[in-house]
């Protein structure tokens, strides 16, 4: 810890002051107190005679030589002429067209991404069923076959399409077809009573939507 | 008044106001730069921005602390633009050596030269503001648009380091007092 003498302090107040005293805008009884100081303190007096000179060097005219009428006419000359228009701007500069390349790229993904998110959306159900959904009801009319193992594809197909079905759904787990008439001219009491005359068919019954 | 003359096109007030201020405005920009044609073209950038914000002063503060400030803005600028040192002015006059010119005011100057180049442009700027102008330290911040706080570390920087070597008037040999606050 410093301990300051009283005369350090003064010092350091009459540093302070000079500024303001040398300006004449500190308060007189500061001027007073400093002037009372520097009689007293010769390192003090020699800084202020110092600031003074240093006042009286900086209040010179600038030895710089300016010419004040010839630069009050330039800036009447510039006042006077008419303000430089603002660039226009070049719609096709290439900076411009690489700006508006790269805002099309980005719309035309922001619309490709809109619309794949669209189809997305609509097109939720998948196009195949799982073992572990119900099963699809089927149409009023619908008959349940299965066929002997033994029966030839090329059988099942002219069977079918004598009778005029089509298949709309199995085998299930036990080898069963869902069938309908295909066209209203097909009855399906008639070709369930084929169905069953058929050696080649194990099973023929109406399907029975009723729980 | 000169500027709300100026601020309704008044270009005679503007004329008045440039006479009057061209001298203070030359000698405070030369403390930036000692080229002439670069202190005329700020001082007439800073009447140029004068002229068209007129209409903008309120009396804030005073009309010679509001155009310093553009100076002081249009100084820095021309410098920056120009990637000049201010610096380098006052070190260049370091050639000349020392003026056997008998005339006091030559003698002064050269005093005041060798004690300049040895500050930095804010510290130059602020002991001229201080000492040239007669700014207190609040007009000094807001030209230089800096806390008074800064102000008053650059001018006692100044103080300090012109103490320390500008020649005595008696020729002692400088004090090294350095701790004052």
């Amino acid at each position: 810890m410093t301990i300051q003498t009283s005369s350090d302090k003064d010092c350091a107040r009459a540093w302070k002051s000079m500024p303001w005293v040398l300006q004449a805008t500190a308060p007189p009884e500061e001027r007073d107190w400093l002037m009372h100081h520097l009689a007293q303190c010769e390192a003090c007096s020699g800084e202020f005679a110092q600031q003074s000179r240093l006042r009286s060097a900086l209040s010179l005219p600038t030895d710089v030589p300016v010419d004040a009428d010839r630069g009050l006419k330039r800036l009447l000359e510039r006042l006077a002429a008419p303000e430089p228009e603002a660039a226009p701007i070049r719609p096709w500069s290439s900076a411009n067209r690489l700006t508006r390349a790269l805002a099309a790229a980005v719309l035309l993904q922001a619309i490709g991404i809109g619309a794949l998110g669209v189809w997305l959306w609509s097109d939720q159900a998948p196009h195949y069923r799982t073992l572990s959904q119900p099963a699809l009801l089927e149409p009023v009319g619908a008959l349940r076959v299965v066929p002997a193992a033994g029966m030839k594809l090329a059988d099942w197909n002219k069977l079918l399409h004598d009778l005029g079905l089509r298949v709309i759904d199995g085998p299930n787990d036990a080898g069963a077809y869902a069938v309908v008439p295909a066209g209203p001219a097909s009855s399906s009491v008639s070709a369930l009573r084929r169905l069953r005359a058929d050696r080649d068919i194990r099973l023929a019954e109406p399907v029975d939507n009723t729980p | 008044m000169l500027l709300q003359r100026m601020a309704m096109g008044d270009r005679a007030a503007l004329e008045t106001l440039y006479r009057a201020y061209h001298g203070g405005l030359c000698r405070f920009l030369s403390r930036l730069t000692r080229r002439a044609d670069l202190i005329e073209e700020i001082v007439n950038d800073c009447f140029w921005i004068a002229w068209r914000k007129a209409g903008s002063f309120h009396g804030d503060s005073r009309v010679s602390t509001w155009i310093m400030g553009i100076a002081y803005r249009c100084g820095l600028k021309a410098l920056r633009q120009r990637g000049d040192e201010p610096v380098d002015d006052y070190a260049l006059r370091e050639g000349r050596g020392p003026s056997h010119d008998p005339d006091a005011d030559r003698e002064l100057r050269d005093w005041l030269a060798e004690g300049l180049k040895h500050l930095s442009a804010d510290q130059r700027i602020v002991v001229e503001l201080v000492y040239g102008v007669g700014n207190s330290l609040d007009e000094v911040a807001a030209i230089m648009q800096a806390p008074v706080g800064t102000v008053k570390a650059r001018l006692f920087h100044a103080r300090v380091k012109l103490r320390n070597v500008l020649p005595t008037l008696a020729g002692d040999p400088p004090t090294q007092r350095e701790n004052r606050s």
